[in-house]
């Protein structure tokens, strides 16, 4: 027999197996869906803030105010050696005048504020961006100490403070994610597992007949194997839909709201990547389920 | 182990060691299932290509550990058995399989697929031995034919009588051509017209080449068709005569 017969019969045998213990593979395939959903709404979360940090990492730039006392010619030789600094990506120079034109487009009426001033009282400052493997809090204080060296600097700010507290929260809620993930999908496994070890119960008389008359170890078990599989990804592409109509109730329902509380960035769901992700994880779950199952009849017969 | 009682023999050769192209032997074969209970005691036995031997004795005479001994559903706890060339008390999991897919086995109580269509039940001992469909399509078709349930191939085993239900293990057992049938009452709970058809059907394997063992309490049956006759009593061969009909 060819191997895509041997295949064939093995699909229809699991299809049969689903069709002849309905309730058991409905609870597997719950359990696996019920798993995912949980699961595949901390990686959502988890993505979506991990976008944000990145976002903030890009923005995340040093700024050296220049003295006053410095000319513009001076201005652009400071502006030069920090260029020069190991791990610095990018230095833009802004000049007084730009700071003040800057001051009186920003928002919240700040322009009111310079109303009745004779001169620009704005320095001129570099922005610095440092390399993204630099973006970090090590990486701006090297830059602080090597930026305190140089003469013409009249202050520093930074606010890597902030999106060191974001980088601790993004860490949190991952390692939150993989401890859950990890309980749900041990939990996931032993229920999936005794489901399917009823399933195979349930056809108890169907396995001795299958090995009275000559059918290998593989023959018997890849069935059950598939059946394990074929609930894994059905539960997958449920945890799946579940989440994507959840996320678009989400962005319905909170509207600019998400968007606001994600620091403008867009909210994202699974990419094609990620949904695959999804549904071999839930593959994988009942694979290892219907195999933990087999393991324990096999032990269960000594 | 004790010396066992050796068992009346009539015409024919002396059952045991001897003889190089029996398909079964039995060698001093004995089987506990609880340690100092003897289901089956010594036992020495051959069966040859196309012979058809049938097994009498009471209830809990060892009937049926011989013959589950005989497609290893059981390993003898003394002895040796030799069936088909392998011995069944070396065999693992992978042999065990392999050899039951050259012998064919018809139970009291049919172990039928209920799930499956008659057609399926038949083709399942054909599915694992790898045959590609068009060729199963074709001997589960013949075979059918043989024990008249072709326009039954369609239906589920439990919409068939006793005697066709019967009929259909019988087919299953026999689809893969086995070079040796093992039949526990086969016409057990059929009556005279079907039991007469079934066994046909079994002599006929017999008379193909495959060497057929069935356990019977129809003495009639053996009479008719028997060409040897084995009778265990307590676990023992108490009796092994060949009948001497052509």
């Amino acid at each position: 027999m060819s191997a895509r017969a041997q295949a064939r019969l093995a699909l229809v045998s699991a299809l049969r197996g689903l069709a002849a213990t309905p309730l058991t593979s409905a609870v597997a395939t719950a359990t696996i869906a019920l798993c995912l959903l949980l699961v595949g709404s901390f990686v959502l979360l988890l993505t979506n803030m991990e976008r944000v940090l990145a976002r903030f990492g890009e923005e995340l730039a040093v700024s050296a105010y220049l003295s006053d006392e410095l000319t513009p010619a001076e201005h652009e030789r400071v502006a030069e050696r920090v260029r020069g600094i190991a791990g610095v990506e990018n230095v833009r120079l802004v000049s007084k005048e730009a700071a003040l034109e800057r001051f009186r487009e920003s928002p919240f009426g700040r322009a009111s504020l310079l109303e009745g001033l004779d001169a620009n009282p704005l320095p001129a400052s570099l922005e610095i961006v440092l390399v993204p493997a630099e973006r970090n809090k090590e990486g701006v204080e090297k830059l602080v100490a090597a930026l305190a060296e140089l003469p013409g600097i009249a202050e520093l700010g930074y606010g890597h403070e902030w999106v060191e507290g974001y980088a601790r929260a993004v860490g949190l809620v991952r390692g939150l994610a993989a401890g859950i993930g990890a309980v749900l999908a041990l939990a996931t496994l032993l229920i999936v597992a005794n489901t399917i070890r009823l399933a195979i119960y349930a056809r108890q008389d169907e396995l001795e007949i299958l090995q009275l008359v000559g059918a290998g170890r593989a023959f018997v078990a890849t069935p059950y194997l598939l059946e394990g599989v074929l609930e894994g990804v059905i539960g997958g592409l449920l945890a799946l839909g579940v989440l994507a109509l959840g996320f678009r109730a989400a962005r319905v329902l909170l509207g600019g709201g998400l968007e606001l509380l994600l620091g403008y960035v867009e909210p994202a769901f699974f990419g094609p990547l990620g949904a695959l992700a999804l549904v071999v994880a839930g593959a994988s779950l009942g694979l290892v389920g219907s195999l933990a199952a087999m393991s324990m009849l096999r032990s269960a017969r000594g | 182990m004790a010396s066992a009682a050796r068992p009346r023999t009539g015409q024919g050769p002396e059952p045991g060691l001897g003889g190089a192209g029996g398909l079964v032997r039995l060698y001093h074969v004995s089987k506990a299932y609880l340690a100092g209970s003897w289901a089956l005691r010594d036992v020495s036995l051959e069966l040859a290509k196309g012979e058809l031997a049938f097994v009498t004795g009471p209830s809990g005479a060892g009937k049926s550990t011989l013959m589950r001994l005989m497609f290893a559903a059981e390993r003898p706890s003394e002895g040796q058995i030799l069936v088909l060339g392998r011995n069944v008390g070396r065999l693992g999991p992978a042999g065990v399989a392999k050899l039951r897919r050259r012998i064919g086995v018809v139970f009291q109580d049919f172990k039928l697929l209920h799930r499956r269509t008659v057609e399926d039940n038949v083709g399942v001992a054909l599915d694992v031995m790898g045959v590609p469909p068009r060729e199963r399509k074709a001997r589960v078709f013949a075979m059918l034919k043989r024990v008249g349930l072709q326009h039954r191939r369609h239906q589920q085993p439990l919409t068939l009588s006793g005697g066709e239900q019967q009929r259909l293990a019988l087919a299953r057992a026999l689809v893969n051509d086995p070079e040796l049938l093992i039949a526990d009452e086969p016409t057990g709970n059929l009556d005279p017209e079907l039991t007469l058809e079934i066994m046909d059907l079994i002599a006929s394997s017999a008379a193909r080449g495959t060497a057929v063992f069935v356990a019977t309490h129809d003495h009639a049956l053996v009479e008719r068709y028997g060409k040897r006759r084995l009778r265990l009593e307590g676990g023992r061969l108490v009796e092994d005569v060949r009948l001497g009909r052509p």
